[in-house]
């Protein structure tokens, strides 16, 4: 195909301009798949952090109760949504533990420990001594290494938890758990010895949800409030991933203009290019070439500027990411878990970005390639 | 010989408030195989009619006929296909693509055509070895002298086998060297592949080397003379000076 033929003439013999144009499409590309990748990355993050610790959905007792009664039904309805992952029953109080004439207050949550570490991991990833398992057995306890500090306390010490309307109990601390800060008032002890501190017979106060999907969990929570319960999303306790979500936005508005001025260098760069060839235009024109040949070879120059400042851009773009990632660079760290500089880079983005430059660069073209092919082959030739 | 242009009443009026009349009823016949020039001063319109013939330009009224078809309300798309398969064009300037080397640039007609690149490729190589430049096919215009170029510029013109060639000054840029090189080159050309050459041109030298002379002054053909023998025979009344 002739314009074919010329545009790539056009395109090899002028390497600089070509670079140039090609270079600032992929330099905005660049910079926007960096930017939106580090977005997935932080936001991955944050996910990862809070949501080992924070559950999806929160299932709390109903309207004028304080116990969640029958609660073997209602994680058998849980177990009925689509998406549930993990359902942990925990059963909280507060209580006050005392240890050689210290005293610090703290929520005693029994729990079983297979679910919580579905919900937390706490018994998988965080525990510096002993192991949260122990606790199944007879009069024991797990706490966060602050408030072992706090108290004291060493593993196969004697604990006593006491607290109004609660029976006495002498817990032996069997697991140290250290989650940085982010449990330290939690102690965690068998269902059974909950319900014994309390006097209390199958009952629990919440039941904590996963799913596959956070998103889902305003959804999930509303078809548990359905059943008479109290339920709360991840989603109305924090507002950090909205925005994400709306910072993802803006700067995807912001990366996208961008790319449109770039876009603009390259409607720029063919007009010159369409002033600097009118003689040939002329020439082209008394060959025989239509007006729709002209205006092909222009459009297909434009074309391909894009597609290719797109594609470098991406490679470029995703090169660095991995690059980056491959540096491993903490950004913050604490025990059990860390904190880098990392690139997601949504494979969805390197399809999208040279498509949206390839259009873009089209579009930018028409008007010059308009222009070329409405030339006067008479006056053309003069000049 | 047959009639391969008939020019009727033809007429140019160029400007909207002004009227400046570049062609005034001009009426024209050329023949097959025929080397015709057109001489005047400038602003005569001679570069007008050639650019009628040559279906670069519109007329304002009157008709063209090329090969007994009427042409002159061609749509675009037929008059650039008639461009491309029946004339050659050569200018003042050789207009060659800077980015082509020789032979791509005589190609692009028939890349234009749609022929076939290693078919057009092997024309290009004949007609720059007809022309002399045999050893500066894959040279860029720039690397590569005027009149190089300008024979370049005619194999083009030669390359899709067009039945007219229109040469506007073609020699108008070149030394008296290079200007009777490409003028033999024409005329050799013409004898060969019998094609018809119609020159407009400030060289009387040249223009003497032809088969027929047309004089136009202010868009009127004033003065008509043909070749007999050696001899230029007047038709009209004619004031050369």
């Amino acid at each position: 195909m002739f314009e074919l033929y010329a545009a790539r003439k056009h395109l090899t013999a002028r390497r600089r301009q070509t670079l140039l144009a090609v270079g600032a499409v992929a330099l905005a590309v660049t910079i926007t798949i960096l930017f939106r990748s580090l977005i997935n990355g932080f936001e991955g993050t944050i996910n990862d952090i809070i949501f080992q610790f924070v559950p999806h959905v929160t299932v709390l007792p109903k309207d004028g109760e304080s116990r969640i009664y029958l609660y073997k039904t209602l994680l058998d309805a849980v177990w009925t949504i689509p998406g549930v992952t993990a359902a942990s029953p925990a059963l909280s109080t507060a209580a006050s533990l005392s240890y050689g004439g210290k005293v610090e207050n703290v929520v005693l949550r029994g729990v079983v420990p297979d679910e919580l570490n579905k919900i937390s991991r706490i018994g998988l990833d965080y525990m510096v001594e002993g192991d949260l398992d122990s606790i199944e057995i007879g009069r024991r306890v797990a706490l966060d290494r602050e408030m072992a500090e706090r108290l004291d306390l060493k593993l196969g010490d004697t604990v006593r938890a006491s607290f109004p309307d609660a029976r006495t109990l002498n817990l032996v601390v069997t697991g140290i758990f250290d989650t940085g800060g982010f449990s330290t008032n939690y102690a965690y002890v068998s269902m059974k010895t909950a319900r014994d501190f309390l006097g209390e017979g199958s009952v629990i106060t919440e039941v904590q949800i996963k799913l596959d999907d956070i998103y889902r969990a305003d959804e999930v929570a509303a078809s548990l409030r359905e059943l008479g319960y109290n339920a709360e999303s991840w989603q109305s306790q924090s507002g950090i991933v909205e925005s994400i979500q709306s910072r993802r936005l803006s700067n995807t508005m912001i990366m996208l203009l961008v790319i449109i001025i770039s876009a603009f260098g390259i409607a720029n760069i063919m007009n010159l290019l369409v002033l600097e060839k009118t003689r040939e235009i002329g020439m082209m024109m008394a060959m025989g070439a239509t007006s729709s040949i002209i205006r092909r070879i222009f459009l297909i120059e434009a074309g391909v500027l894009g597609l290719a400042g797109g594609t470098a851009g991406c490679l470029i773009g995703y090169g660095i990411a991995a690059y980056v990632n491959s540096l491993a660079i903490a950004l913050s760290s604490g025990p059990g878990f860390s904190i880098y500089l990392n690139f997601v880079v949504d494979p969805r983005d390197l399809l999208i970005f040279p498509l949206v430059t390839l259009l873009l660069s089209v579009a930018a073209g028409v008007y010059p390639a308009h222009q070329a092919s409405k030339l006067d082959p008479v006056v053309a030739l003069r000049g | 010989m047959s009639k391969i242009i008939d020019i009727k009443k033809l007429r140019k009026v160029y400007g909207d408030g002004v009227e400046l009349v570049a062609l005034d009823d001009v009426d024209l016949t050329i023949e097959e195989g025929e080397v015709l020039s057109i001489v005047g001063p400038s602003g005569s319109g001679k570069s007008t009619l050639l650019n009628m013939i040559g279906l670069l330009d519109t007329p304002t009224s009157g008709e063209i006929w090329l090969k007994g078809q009427n042409i002159t309300k061609a749509t675009p798309a037929e008059r650039a296909r008639l461009r491309n398969k029946e004339l050659g064009f050569i200018f003042q300037f050789h207009h060659l693509l800077p980015e082509f080397n020789a032979v791509e640039n005589v190609m692009m007609p028939l890349l234009i055509a749609g022929v076939e690149r290693k078919e057009a490729r092997q024309r290009a190589i004949d007609l720059l070895e007809e022309v002399g430049l045999g050893d500066r096919l894959n040279n860029r215009p720039n690397q590569l002298s005027g009149g190089q170029n300008q024979r370049v510029a005619v194999a083009r013109a030669l390359a899709g086998h067009p039945s007219i060639v229109i040469g506007d000054e073609p020699t108008g840029n070149l030394d008296t060297k290079s200007s009777d090189m490409i003028y033999e080159l024409l005329r050799k050309l013409n004898r060969e592949m019998n094609q018809t050459f119609i020159l407009v041109t400030h060289d009387m030298a040249m223009a003497e080397k032809t088969d027929r002379i047309l004089r136009l002054v202010d868009g009127r053909i004033v003065c008509e003379m043909r070749r007999e023998g050696d001899e230029f025979v007047s038709h009209d009344l004619c004031h050369l000076d």
